[in-house]
């Protein structure tokens, strides 16, 4: 993927847009652009940081047992109607 | 289908008991989802079992698990997205007494003719014939577990 910044066309609500403005007018943010380009940052890091939260969880569970319990749902899977 | 096909394979609809081991972050049933989610499988999460999972959790943490669980590259949300879908749903409860959440699950499950995965497979049969398509399950169990030991999927 390059660095270089993509230009979206987007559509955003009334209350949101005007948020945005106000940021940049009042100083908090250098442009709309920032303020969006923030935004998705916060949420990209919001998700990672839910995803590594369940791959930890994933990572204290006892191999052994779930492996039996894989097993046990994969022959259930292989005879449902249709497999 | 066959996973040999190239054929993306069948989804399966996550109940809320799943979601709720998920949300309170039960390392076994957390660590399965994610070998599923890792093998293609695709796996659906009814909006609806969400706010149960939630609702009865209210922490943080498993809002975020819950949120993780979305991020999941084979993880769809089943949203509740119009009226039509309100009376189809409002119509599974009226007919089978389960509550909305489950409801919202056997919908799905129901209109997509997709396995429920499950921790509670008796609750399901007691409904495997109460709507239009026969409810199918798949229960997440450890089968070394005595019978008496109903909590025991964790790890």
């Amino acid at each position: 993927m390059s660095d270089r910044k993509a230009r979206l066309e987007i559509t955003v609500d009334p209350r949101l847009s005007a948020y945005a403005e106000h940021l940049v007018e009042t100083g908090k943010a250098p442009s709309l652009s920032a303020v969006v380009n923030d935004a998705l940052s916060e949420k990209e890091r919001r998700d990672r940081q839910a995803l590594d939260r369940l791959k930890e969880t994933a990572a204290q569970a006892d191999p052994a047992k779930v492996a039996r319990m894989l097993k046990h749902v994969d022959a259930q899977a292989a005879a449902l109607p249709g497999r | 289908m066959s996973e040999d096909s190239g054929a993306v394979p069948t989804p399966w609809v996550l109940d809320v008991s799943v979601l709720a081991e998920i949300a309170r972050a039960d390392a076994g049933v957390t660590r399965l989802v994610l070998i599923l989610d890792g093998r293609g499988q695709p796996l659906v999460m009814p909006v609806l079992a969400a706010v149960k999972a939630s609702l009865d959790a209210r922490t943080e943490d498993a809002d975020v698990a819950l949120r993780g669980l979305e991020r999941l590259e084979n993880v769809l949300v089943a949203p509740l997205r119009d009226a039509e879908q309100a009376a189809s749903l409002a119509g599974i409860i009226a007919k089978t007494g389960l509550e909305p959440w489950d409801a919202h699950v056997a919908a799905v499950a129901d209109a997509s003719a997709c396995p429920i995965l499950t921790l509670d497979a008796a609750k399901w049969q007691q409904h495997a014939n109460d709507l239009d398509n026969p409810l199918h399950v798949i229960e997440v169990a450890d089968p070394d577990d005595a019978p008496d030991d109903p909590g025991g999927s964790g790890g």
